[in-house]
C-alpha cells in the first residue's frame, strides 16, 4: 500500500515537473507552432495546427535577414576568435605568472563588466564617430571585443587555478619553455572550459543589444536591430514574425544546449562548485 | 591596458560637466561645473526611474531566486525526460532580448489579439493591460522569465554538489521535506544563492532590451529603468551633458548596491564560519 501510494505521488511530481517546463517554455513552443501556420491562422491564438506550411521561411528567408544573419555571424565569430585569442593567453600570464597583486588585477578587469554599458556609451559613440567606424563590422567587432576580454580573461581563470601546479613544474624541469608548456599542456587541459566560454562568447554577441542598436543603422547592423526594426514595421504578420524568430534565435540555443555542462563554471567564473 | 578599458567612464565623467545639445549647435558646449547633477537631482521623473529600478531589481532577483530554488529541487530528481525538462526550462535564456520581447508582446500579452485577451474572454473578465498600467510588471515578468533559467543552473549545481548521505542521513533523523530543505540544503547551497544573486543583481541593473522592445519605458516614464532613461537623453534629446552625468550616477548607485550586498554576504558568511 505504501509504495503504490508513494509511486503514486512520483508520478505526480514527474507530471508537475513536466507541466512546468512546457509552461515555461510555452512562448517559445508556441511561436514554433506559429511560424509552421498559414499567416490566416495565425490569430486569433490556437495550439492547433490546422495547414502545416513552410511557406513563412520561404518567404523571411528572402528578404534582407539574410544579410542581417550573415553581419551577426562574422561579428560573433570573429569577436571570439579575438576574444580567446587575447584572453586566454592573459589570463594564463596573470594566473601563473608571478605578478604582485594578481587578483587585484582581475578585479580591475572585471569591473569594467559590472558597469552598465551605458556608462560607456556616450564616449563610445563621439570616438566612433570622429573615427568613421560607426555603422561597421570592424567597430562592432572592436567594441565587442573590448566588452567580452575581461569575461574571458575573468572565467577562464577558473578552469586554469584547476590545472595542478605539478604539471606545469614538470614541464618546467622538462626544460619547457613558458610559451611552450602553454600550448602543449595549458591549451589540452583546458580544452573544455576554453571551447564553452567560446560558445558563451558567441552567444552573448549574437543576443547584444544595446551597443548593436546605438552603434549601427544599417550597413553593419546585427540580427537584434533588425528584429526591433521588423517588430515596428510587420509587427502583426506572427506566423512570418515567428519564423524569422525561430530562425534567429536557434544558433545561440544549439551552441547553449552544447555549453550547458561548462555553462555554471563559466558563468560563475568557478565561483561556485559545478 | 588598464587605462584603455576605464577611459571611456573618465570621458563621460567629463562630458558630465558640460552643457553639449548635439542638435542645438548654436548653444555650443559650456563647462556648467556641477549643473547637470544638480537639474537631474531635481527632476521628479529621476525619482520615479530610481524606484522602478529598485522594484524591477528586488522583485525579478526575489522571484528568480524562489523560483530558480524550486526548479533546481524539481530538476535535481531522476525521472524520465528530465534532460527535455531541464532544456525546455533553460531555453529562455539563450533567446535574445529582441525576440522575447517580442513574443511576449505579440502573441502573449497583446491586449486585442493575444492569450492576454483569449484567457480574459475565456475567464469572463477584461485583458489586462500590460502595456499600459502594469507595463512595470510587465517588464518584471520578461526579466523572471529569462533569468529564472541563470538562477536554476547555479542552484542545481548546488544541490547536484551535496552528498546523497547527508540528506539521508538526515531522513533517519526523522526530519521531513521542508524541515530538510530549510535546515540542511540550502544552508549548504548558500553560497551558490549568493553568486547567483550578486551576478543576477549585475546583469538586472543592466536591462535594456526588453524595454526598448516591449515598453520604451513608458508610457511616460513608468516603466523605464536608469539604463534606458540615460539612452532617452542621449540618444533621443541629443543632450550630452545631462545624459553623462545620469550615466555617472547610474554607476555610482550599481557601485553602491554590488558593494552594499557583497559586504553583506561576506559578514553573514564570516558569522556563519565563525
Amino acid at each position: 500500500m505504501i509504495s503504490r501510494a508513494r509511486g503514486g505521488r512520483r508520478l505526480l511530481r514527474i507530471a508537475a515537473a513536466w507541466c512546468v517546463a512546457v509552461l515555461w517554455a510555452f512562448p517559445l513552443l508556441y511561436m514554433l507552432l506559429t511560424s509552421f501556420k498559414a499567416e490566416a491562422d495565425a490569430v486569433p491564438p490556437s495550439l492547433w495546427l490546422a495547414h502545416p506550411t513552410l511557406q513563412n521561411y520561404e518567404i523571411v528567408l528572402q528578404q534582407q535577414i539574410l544579410r542581417y544573419l550573415e553581419d551577426s555571424a562574422i561579428i560573433s565569430v570573429a569577436t571570439v576568435a579575438i576574444c580567446i585569442l587575447v584572453g586566454v593567453p592573459t589570463s594564463y600570464v596573470i594566473v601563473f605568472g608571478r605578478l604582485k597583486k594578481a587578483d587585484n588585477l582581475f578585479f580591475w578587469f572585471l569591473s569594467t563588466t559590472l558597469l552598465p554599458p551605458v556608462a560607456m556609451i556616450i564616449p563610445v559613440f563621439l570616438l566612433f564617430r570622429v573615427l568613421g567606424l560607426l555603422d561597421t563590422l570592424g567597430g562592432m567587432i572592436l567594441i565587442f571585443s573590448g566588452v567580452n576580454i575581461p569575461i574571458v580573461i575573468w572565467m577562464i581563470r577558473a578552469f586554469l587555478l584547476d590545472v595542478p601546479r605539478e604539471i606545469l613544474e614538470s614541464a618546467d624541469l622538462d626544460g619547457a619553455s613558458r610559451l611552450r608548456s602553454f600550448f602543449s599542456t595549458i591549451v589540452p587541459l583546458c580544452r573544455q572550459g576554453i571551447v564553452s566560454i567560446g560558445l558563451l562568447v558567441f552567444i552573448f554577441v549574437w543576443n547584444e543589444f544595446f551597443y548593436s542598436i546605438n552603434l549601427t543603422y544599417v550597413n553593419a547592423a546585427p540580427v537584434p536591430v533588425y528584429m526591433a526594426g521588423f517588430m515596428t514595421q510587420e509587427g502583426l504578420f506572427w506566423a512570418k514574425l515567428s519564423a524569422i524568430s525561430t530562425l534567429v534565435i536557434l544558433p545561440p540555443s544549439i551552441l547553449g544546449w552544447f555549453a550547458q555542462r561548462s555553462l555554471v563554471k563559466g558563468l560563475t567564473a568557478g565561483s561556485v562548485k559545478g | 591596458m588598464a587605462v584603455i578599458t576605464q577611459a571611456p567612464i573618465l570621458v563621460t565623467i567629463g562630458l558630465s560637466l558640460v552643457q553639449w545639445i548635439v542638435v542645438r549647435p548654436d548653444l555650443g558646449v559650456t563647462f556648467v561645473g556641477l549643473n547637470n547633477y544638480i537639474d537631474i537631482l531635481v527632476t521628479r521623473d529621476f525619482y520615479a526611474v530610481v524606484l522602478n529600478t529598485a522594484l524591477i531589481t528586488l522583485i525579478s532577483l526575489a522571484a528568480c531566486t524562489v523560483l530558480g530554488i524550486l526548479f533546481g529541487l524539481m530538476l535535481n530528481q531522476d525521472f524520465p525526460g528530465v534532460s527535455i525538462v531541464r532544456t525546455l526550462v533553460i531555453s529562455p535564456f539563450f533567446v535574445m532580448d529582441a525576440v522575447a520581447g517580442i513574443i511576449w508582446r505579440t502573441m502573449m500579452l497583446n491586449s486585442s489579439f493575444g492569450f492576454n485577451e483569449s484567457l480574459a474572454s475565456l475567464l469572463g473578465i477584461k485583458p489586462v493591460d500590460f502595456f499600459g498600467v502594469y507595463s512595470l510588471l510587465t517588464i518584471i515578468i520578461l526579466i523572471v522569465w529569462q533569468w529564472t533559467p541563470f538562477f536554476v543552473l547555479i542552484m542545481l549545481a548546488g544541490f547536484r554538489s551535496i552528498s546523497v548521505e547527508i540528506s539521508d542521513s538526515a531522513r533517519v533523523d526523522g526530519a521531513g521535506w521542508w524541515r530538510e530543505l530549510l535546515s540542511i540544503r540550502l544552508p549548504i547551497i548558500m553560497n551558490h544563492i549568493e553568486v547567483a544573486i550578486l551576478l543576477g543583481m549585475i546583469f538586472v541593473l543592466k536591462v535594456f532590451g526588453l524595454i526598448f522592445v516591449t515598453t520604451r519605458g513608458g508610457p511616460g516614464y513608468s516603466s523605464a529603468n536608469l539604463p534606458f532613461y540615460v539612452f532617452r537623453l542621449a540618444f533621443l534629446g541629443w543632450d550630452v551633458g545631462h545624459a553623462a552625468a545620469l550615466a555617472m550616477v547610474t554607476v555610482a548607485i550599481t557601485l553602491a548596491a554590488i558593494f552594499v550586498l557583497f559586504r553583506w554576504f561576506r559578514q553573514r558568511f564570516a558569522e556563519a564560519s565563525s
